[in-house]
């Protein structure tokens, strides 16, 4: 693994953007806002804490799965991959910088939730470490699917209409403004596909929001190492 | 060198991008001509261990580009066809990310990639975002990676595409400064003839003609071209409404009071010959 690769791209690739480019942070930040307001005024602030803890997941979530139009943009118009392949870098090294480049993207987001957060007096260190490493979790796992879904795309033309379906199937609608327990079983279960949904479920717990259901770790570590196995050995790195 | 046996390409929907290539190739320059879908790309990619082929073997100084992929890609660097830089970085900041990916030291990175840009005459834009530099200084980006890498073989597939002659020729000059092999794909003969000392020339994924520009120009030797846009005058090639024989000098005259034009002959003549045998 290039440790010096990895840290050099997020850094260039991921912080230099935040100032280059701070609209697209703004508008990773929006769509949490906007529930986290939306939420409070319907629920007259009852669900406050849960649009608030749900508010990291998506932004992680959000930004992760957006990186499948930048990284097949890069495969497909600027040839960046291309250009990778034949260094001495693995399809490994690149996922994970862009994994990375992805978490500093999110880095203003996550303090604005902080910030938040702290003035509603809801974090110990024992929730706020669990969800330092769900957001962990949640950012492989769905980068894991962005590779995945970057590949298959063929034509610039759908590289963001793809990510904008996916961001709304992977990251709005699974239980993560609101109590995972409203929603019928089959439906939780099938909103499970995503790795947003089961660390929703144990953000929710490690937050009191809701009961610890703890088949949803499994769910989670076994959905990161299929969806990264998957992206590892059916993305383009070198293509056959 | 490079050696290629028998390498051949065929995509799942059974077209052949390449078809039992074989050659070697031991020079400084070489140049690899041929219209689009020639399988041009496809033989850079092949050798520069970013696609994989169907059968055949290439090899580049001796080590296998799919069994030895790793070594290949210690000696090669290899500029994609319209690659362009990420809009928001720098030159700089792209020299550096490209050289750390290639197992070079960051502050080692660093020296380099201001040598490079600085012998490139791109000092001052060092610092710019790319998405504020011209065309030509964005593929320049590009050849200052090739230059700061100090690779071996540099593989440049179709380095000046779509740029205006102005550009083309400062990348020409930048190709210049490369210290190690180079292998380039173009379809602008005048790029062949300034930078390659061996020509290569592609047709429908196989090598149609092989030598300097000289030696493939020589079947021309003392003609003419003769076009027009009357298809019922004689001719032996058309291209779209064009139809074209090749003269000797001496005829020109003729030709000129049945209505012909006289061109000189350039590279650009190879193409519309095909590699077929000129008769007069």
């Amino acid at each position: 693994m290039n440790l010096k690769f990895i840290g050099t791209f997020t850094w260039y690739y991921g912080f230099r953007s935040i100032p280059r480019g701070p609209s697209y942070i703004i508008s990773s930040i929006m769509y949490p806002l906007v529930f986290l307001f939306l939420i409070t005024i319907f629920s007259a602030g009852k669900f406050i804490d849960y649009a608030v803890v749900g508010g990291f997941i998506s932004i992680i979530g959000m930004n992760a799965i957006y990186s499948s139009s930048d990284i097949a943009f890069q495969r497909l118009q600027l040839k960046t991959q291309d250009l990778f392949v034949a260094t001495s870098i693995s399809s490994t090294d690149y996922m994970l910088a862009m994994a990375f480049s992805y978490l500093a993207t999110s880095t203003p987001g996550i303090a604005v939730y902080a910030v938040i957060g702290l003035l509603l007096g809801l974090f110990t260190a024992l929730n706020a470490l669990a969800l330092v490493v769900l957001l962990l979790l949640v950012l492989f796992g769905i980068t894991s699917i962005s590779f995945l879904v970057s590949g298959m795309i063929k034509h610039v033309r759908n590289v963001w209409g793809i990510a904008g379906i996916l961001g709304v199937l992977l990251t709005v609608l699974p239980p993560v403004f609101y109590p995972y327990t409203i929603l019928p079983k089959p439906l939780l279960y099938v909103f499970m596909i995503s790795p947003v949904t089961p660390a929703a479920v144990l953000a929710q717990a490690a937050f009191g929001l809701g009961p610890f259901a703890p088949y949803a770790i499994a769910v989670l570590l076994v959905e990161i190492v299929v969806y990264t196995a998957i992206a590892k050995y059916t993305n383009h790195w070198r293509e056959k | 060198m490079i050696e290629v046996r028998a390498l051949e390409k065929r995509y799942s929907d059974g077209n052949y991008a390449l078809r039992k290539v074989s050659f070697r190739l031991d020079k400084r320059v070489t140049a690899i001509i041929g219209r689009n879908g020639a399988g041009k790309t496809t033989l850079m990619r092949i050798l520069s261990t970013q696609l994989e082929q169907t059968s055949g073997k290439a090899t580049i100084d001796g080590y296998d580009t799919l069994k030895d992929a790793d070594k290949v890609r210690r000696i090669v660097v290899s500029i994609p066809q319209e690659a362009s830089p990420i809009g928001y970085l720098t030159p700089m900041e792209h020299l550096k990310m490209y050289l750390v990916a290639r197992g070079i030291p960051l502050a080692e990175a660093a020296k380099r990639s201001v040598k490079a840009l600085k012998t490139l005459e791109m000092a001052d834009a060092a610092d710019t975002p790319t998405d504020m530099l011209s065309g030509g200084m964005k593929r320049k980006v590009f050849v200052a990676m090739a230059l700061a890498s100090d690779a071996d073989m540099v593989f440049l597939d179709e380095p000046t595409t779509g740029l205006d002659p102005l550009s083309r020729f400062e990348v020409w000059s930048a190709i210049k400064e490369l210290k190690g092999r180079i292998i380039l794909t173009t379809h602008y003969m005048e790029e062949a003839a300034e930078l390659a000392e061996d020509v290569i020339m592609m047709e429908a994924g196989k090598i149609m003609q092989r030598g300097t520009v000289e030696q493939l120009l020589d079947k021309f030797k003392g003609m003419v071209r003769a076009e027009t846009n009357d298809s019922r005058r004689s001719h032996s090639f058309s291209v779209g409404n064009t139809y074209i024989k090749y003269i000797r000098i001496g005829e020109s005259e003729k030709y000129v009071k049945q209505g012909y034009s006289i061109k000189k002959i350039t590279l650009d003549d190879l193409f519309i010959s095909r590699g077929v045998a000129i008769e007069s």
